[in-house]
């Protein structure tokens, strides 16, 4: 019997029936709410990066890369102890730093730091995990005396970028589960232990001092553990006041930017087809935020939710249960942005009803860093919300882990997409724009370096047109062109400024006194506030800078008598850098070498004896020949200790 | 399909993926971002490359065994149908799929790829146990 349909069936059939099963399944996927709609994702568990590898590989691997990830660290065979954690990925088979240990850069082999009358002692416990031991120094600072003050294993370590620092499982009224910051961090570029009152700006404590050397030993649990962690919960206990942390995940995670992501996994893994139509429009997974389609404010606000110190709406059910923040959420749903004027509920009168204007400079830009969302907030490009976003420079996946910039967004290139080339006023022509030609790009001027934190003078978030003229007669804020013409006075830049036929304001105010007898980064230096004696050493040591080598090392040398540590931490790096740049000469030898016995954070007689010979070496400090002037500017130093709140 | 049709337009199939990887070359010497930097189209030119080249070559050895197997005109002339179509979606899918692809898998046009598959598949089996006599 003829069966002409028979190898028509066998051999098209099972295609056609896929083929049908597929366009069924499309339909229906396509169809099906539940596949698409917005999910509310507060409160649900952490899935951890790891899921996250199988079907976005290239973001994980550029996330592995990042600082992000390593901003907490377990260091094996440490316990995680009474921390309570959703996800433990396996410790890193690769290890960093000095040790072969994952998640610690120091070596942890003896080291010893003297500092303050304390001396802290850098070893390992007979199980192999990090130690940090303090003993008291007697009165010649050479034996310890008496048991040790602290003997604390560390449990966690945090940063790894510019310093690490770490954490230790210390009862001090708040129950076991306490985690605490060491007094002690590594200085990664400098591959030396340094004592944490040196890496904030605050005067010196008195020496054999407990509570000056234990100033920073701060509870971790209410404090970093939001902003160095993903889906952070302090859990503080009200009627014991003890805490129960937890974490999603070491490290800020893939779903510190994305939210929790199990619904998402749940929804894709389950059903390829969503995977596929997921492929037809970007932005539209409700299951999930991407912050590349949420536009610039909603993006802004998860890097505003660490990059921009802010207050809880509610902060004790934020001490309880943390903030609740889902990617996408906003912001100021659950907090608001520390700015100069804000004020605490209940302590309205507290610092005079400005608790936070010492983090803020006179005009209300950020000074120090994690205020960059206050910077952008600030700006004009930013528009509420509709202008510039954090996403326009910065790329969380991109092949630059140091600020993670975007490419082809350095320089010039963060500006002339917004900008035409044409309304730049000449900037885009070689030598156009005030003859800065290829010397300066853009943010040199608009974007300078104002800002404070983590021993680097960094640029300000706060995008701007220098305008010197309206600052002249004040010496309380550092601008845009005396930062790199530091051989020169505020009423000179405002001069230049109009002679280049350079936007800004009428010159009216008569000039600072002072100016005449210095530049305004020299006296900075010598008679400014901390911040801005750390950014005066800093700018005076960049390589753009005016002036010559001799001249900026005899300045700078300043810093090192400075009562801050912060302050000769810069003029040491920054006269070191400077020696560096000078000719090859018996001098420039001997001045490396005295460098290298200089310890900002030694004792007092040992610093002395070096910068007697480090200022016979560069010349006369700045002011010499004006000795009425020197003293009054040193003696009117703001002393100005803050606390960066981090 | 005639046997000369279907030998024809094999070696049409080998050289138009022949061609295509003749451009995925061209795309790597000259550094297309398009290319270098995306590895899911990356994959999924270089698979569409490779199957549907290699499947065109099955092709002509699928000619020759029909002939040589005397398979019946009627199963012979389906079979070169469904392996020459099947081919070509397994090689055009894949490459469709890599060229308009999501975040993190292939578009929609990958779906061809199954279809095809089993078209070749079914092919194979047919050629392999139709026997002369098999009369439709």
């Amino acid at each position: 019997m003829a069966r002409p349909w028979l190898a028509s069936t066998l051999l098209f059939g099972p295609a056609l029936a896929w083929s049908l099963a597929a366009v069924a399944g499309l339909v229906w996927t396509g169809a099906d709410a539940s596949a698409w709609t917005e999910l509310d994702r507060h409160g649900d568990p952490v899935a951890g990066s790891d899921s996250c590898r199988s079907c976005h590989p290239a973001q994980w691997q550029t996330w592995h890369r990042s600082w992000h990830r390593t901003m907490t660290q377990r260091p094996e065979p440490a316990s995680l102890g009474p921390l309570a954690l959703a996800v433990d990925p396996a410790p890193e088979a690769e290890a960093e730093g000095e040790t072969g240990q994952a998640g610690v850069l120091a070596p942890f082999a003896g080291e010893q730091l003297d500092y303050g009358g304390f001396r802290a002692t850098m070893d390992r416990g007979a199980d192999g995990v990090p130690r940090v031991l303090v003993e008291r120094l007697d009165d010649a600072g050479e034996a310890v005396v008496g048991a040790p003050v602290l003997d604390a294993a560390v449990a966690l370590s945090v940063g790894s970028h510019r310093y690490q620092q770490y954490l230790a499982y210390l009862d001090r009224g708040g129950g076991e589960g306490e985690l605490h910051r060491l007094p002690v961090a590594w200085h990664r570029a400098e591959r030396r232990w340094i004592h944490m009152n040196g890496a904030f700006v605050e005067p010196e404590g008195e020496d054999g001092s407990l509570a000056d050397y234990e100033r920073h030993l701060s509870r971790w649990n209410d404090n970093c553990i939001f902003c160095h962690n993903t889906e952070a919960v302090p859990g503080l206990d009200p009627g014991s006041a003890g805490f129960r942390s937890e974490l999603g995940e070491l490290g800020i995670a893939c779903e510190a930017c994305h939210g929790p992501a199990q619904a998402h996994i749940d929804r894709h893994r389950g059903n390829p087809l969503r995977r596929l139509l997921a492929s037809s429009e970007r932005g539209t997974d409700g299951s999930i935020a991407n912050p590349a389609t949420l536009g610039p404010a909603r993006e802004s606000e998860i890097c505003g939710r660490c990059h921009g110190q802010r207050i809880a709406r509610d902060i004790a059910a934020v001490m309880r249960e943390g903030d609740g923040f889902v990617a996408g959420d906003e912001l100021a749903s659950i907090s608001r942005p520390i700015f100069a004027d804000s004020t605490i509920a209940g302590v309205e009168g507290l610092d005079r009803g400005r608790p936070f204007a010492a983090r803020f400079w006179p005009d209300g830009t950020p000074r120090l860093s994690a205020y960059e969302y206050q910077g952008l907030l600030l700006s004009p490009c930013w528009s509420e919300g509709e202008g510039l976003g954090c996403g326009h420079c910065h790329d969380m996946h991109g092949d630059a882990p140091d600020g993670q910039l975007r490419a082809g967004r350095t320089g010039q290139g963060a500006c002339v997409d917004c900008h035409r080339a044409d309304e730049l006023g000449g900037a885009e022509q070689l030598g156009g724009h005030g003859g800065h030609g290829e010397a300066v790009d853009c943010l040199g001027c608009h974007m300078p370096r104002i800002s404070y934190g983590l021993l680097e003078g960094m640029i300000t978030h706060r995008i701007s047109s220098p305008d010197p003229a309206a600052w002249i007669g004040r010496g309380d804020q550092p601008d845009a062109c005396t930062q790199c013409h530091v051989d020169r006075s505020r009423e000179w830049a405002a001069r230049s400024m109009s002679a280049l036929g350079l936007r800004g304001s009428p010159i009216v105010a008569r000039p600072h006194a002072d100016e005449a007898a210095a530049s305004r980064v020299v006296l900075d230096l010598l008679g400014g506030d901390p911040i801005q004696r750390n950014l005066a050493a800093h700018a005076l040591a960049r390589p753009g800078a005016t002036a010559s080598l001799d001249a900026r090392a005899a300045w700078i040398a300043d810093g090192l008598e400075d009562e801050y540590p912060s302050v000769r931490w810069f003029a040491w790096r920054g006269l070191r850098s400077l020696a560096e740049r000078m000719a090859p000469n018996a001098r420039r030898a001997a001045l490396l070498a005295a460098l290298e016995r200089f310890d900002y954070l030694g004792p007092i007689d040992e610093r002395v004896e070096v910068v007697t010979r480090i200022r016979a070496l560069v010349g006369p400090a700045p002011l010499t020949d004006d000795p009425e002037l020197r003293e009054r500017l040193l003696s009117e130093r703001q002393a100005l200790a803050i606390w960066i709140g981090e | 399909m005639s046997p000369e049709r279907h030998i024809r337009a094999s070696i049409a199939l080998v050289a138009l993926f022949l061609a295509a990887g003749l451009w995925l070359e061209a795309m790597y010497g000259l550094r297309a971002e398009g290319w270098l930097d995306d590895p899911l189209r990356r994959e999924f030119l270089r698979l569409g490359h490779a199957h549907g080249g290699l499947l065109g070559i099955l092709n002509l050895a699928l000619a020759w065994a029909l002939e040589r197997l005397q398979t019946p005109a009627g199963w012979a002339r389906k079979i070169r149908v469904a392996a020459l179509v099947g081919a070509a979606l397994v090689g055009l899918g894949f490459m469709l799929g890599g060229l308009i692809h999501g975040p993190t898998d292939p578009g929609l046009p990958v779906l061809a790829v199954p279809a095809g598959a089993m078209l070749l598949l079914s092919s194979l089996a047919a050629t392999a146990l139709v026997k002369p006599d098999d009369a439709l």
